[in-house]
């Protein structure tokens, strides 16, 4: 079976990759200015839920920097025969936490800069995602249109937490320039911490477990504020992918929506289409981490709701300690072919379409 | 190597290369087995965790906080228990059985030692 993994964590064992990438000036910075840790440590403002248990599988432990491919490849990528994997980075993201908006961007496009150098030519399997810190929107986008042309780069990414809905008027720029390289605009959990002060409703929780089943909390507002704020209108055929939020909360949101946009549409003139639309023609899923109900009829039923079978796309979160494991992924059946790889080929035009699959328009 | 003392016994390893807290993965054709040594014996359970087939035996040996009446911290059962490598669901070494879920159990074998030879009872 074609199977993309959306969500494959390319890990450093020190940040002290990305020196080569960095100017001289940022470089002082990474090397004598404070960091979160000791040497080697990625700058960010940390959250203030600390993980009991450390992210990473316990079974994944890389000795060099190689091993951080080495170990991909053996216990992930050749296992579980995958066929295209889509790095999401993993520090990188949290650069979104820090206030000085100049240091972001030096990070990030050092990470990228990094990524397209030393991952992409390991393996024909992976594709880029270009890392944004939204906190600086026209940076942002400037770094969108320096690589955004890439064959291997599939989609512009940044972190869940933010400091503002995405669909506020003062992250378009990062749309525009997507739209204008073909990215599509993915969050992924993240970014909870620094200058991304509400990354949970109604103030801090207290322990990483509920914390983390919380994480669909920035999703929804962020999925809701790209609608309501006519960001599909304005780039119709920009995709927003949604990365490890959760799935089963979809359905009832998009009900609550239609039925205030029925009573209230005059609020938000710019739409066309009911919020579920929207949702359904440009918003997409990944699948981890997948709910697990007693009774899985339960979530097929719900998933049926938001046309689970063209909108979900399997993501793994390799290797992180709640990775879903291709072989073992409870979605219908029926639906697997498409979630497990051909809905990726919608969204993610620059993966090329296994030559044996006969894709149904 | 060494005959088995009962038919019924699969050669695994040398007790020497089970430690407390550090457990064998042994290798019995396509099965893979961890080996544990406790205070008061050894235990094996198969390597593939009953909630999403992770590798149950390659994580952390540990204790856990018993469950309390009130706001407290009370670390026990410290190397009894092994927490998946791949989700850190917490399983009793020697029982098998998780410890949120005591349906959810973990295949276990019965180990027998002999002289410096540690043996794993794979058809019960």
């Amino acid at each position: 079976m074609f199977i993309v993994d959306t969500d494959v964590h390319n890990y450093w064992s020190s940040a002290e990759v990305l020196l080569p990438y960095l100017e001289p000036y940022w470089r002082d910075f990474l090397v004598r200015g404070e960091k979160p840790g000791p040497t080697g440590s990625f700058p960010h403002g940390h959250r203030p839920w600390l993980h009991p248990e450390g992210f990473s599988r316990h079974d994944i432990k890389p000795q060099t920097e190689e091993d951080n491919y080495l170990i991909m490849k053996e216990k992930h990528l050749d296992l579980y025969d995958i066929d295209v994997a889509i790095l999401t980075a993993d520090e990188p993201l949290e650069a979104s936490t820090l206030a000085n908006y100049h240091y972001a961007n030096a990070l990030v496009s050092a990470y990228n800069d990094y990524m397209i150098d030393w991952w992409l030519p390991k393996d024909k399997r992976f594709k880029g995602s270009i890392i944004v810190s939204p906190t600086d929107p026209h940076g942002a986008a400037a770094e969108i249109r320096r690589l955004g042309g890439h064959k291997d780069i599939v989609q512009v990414l940044a972190s869940h937490g933010s400091q503002r809905p995405y669909g506020d008027p003062f992250y378009h720029p990062i749309f525009e320039a997507c739209a204008e390289v073909g990215l599509p605009f993915a969050i992924h959990f993240g970014g909870q911490g620094g200058v991304n002060h509400n990354a949970v409703a109604s103030g801090p929780t207290a322990y990483y477990w509920e914390t983390h089943a919380l994480l669909s909390q920035p999703a929804m507002t962020h999925v809701v504020s790209m609608i309501s704020n006519g960001v599909f209108e304005k780039y119709p055929e920009l995709y927003f992918i949604v990365i490890e939020c959760g799935v089963s909360w979809v359905p009832s949101l998009m009900w609550r929506l239609d039925a205030n946009f029925k009573a209230l549409r005059k609020e938000t003139p710019w739409l066309k289409m009911l919020p579920s639309e929207y949702c359904r023609r440009n918003v997409r899923f990944s699948t981890q981490p997948l709910e697990q109900p007693q009774n899985v009829k339960h979530l097929w039923e719900t998933l049926e709701h938001m046309d689970g079978q063209n909108t979900l796309l399997f993501a793994s979160d390799y290797p992180h300690w709640d990775f879903d494991a291709p072989t073992n992924l409870h979605i219908p059946p029926a639906w697997r072919e498409k979630v497990m790889g051909l809905n990726a080929l919608d969204v993610y035009k620059r993966i090329e379409a296994p030559a044996a699959s006969a894709r149904v328009a | 190597m060494k005959p088995a003392v009962s038919a019924a016994w699969t050669y695994a390893c040398k007790v020497a290369e089970v430690t407390i807290g550090q457990p064998k993965i042994a290798t019995f054709g396509r099965m893979s087995v961890g080996i544990f040594q406790l205070g008061d014996g050894y235990a094996a359970l198969l390597n593939i965790c009953p909630h999403r087939a992770g590798l149950l035996c390659e994580g952390p040996i540990c204790g856990t906080t018993r469950q309390t009446d009130k706001t407290e911290f009370v670390y026990e059962r410290a190397g009894e228990l092994v927490r998946c490598a791949w989700h850190g669901w917490e399983f009793d070494i020697r029982s098998g059985k998780c410890l949120v879920d005591d349906r959810l159990k973990a295949r276990t074998f019965p180990v027998h030692l002999d002289g410096e030879d540690l043996y794993v009872e794979l058809g019960r």
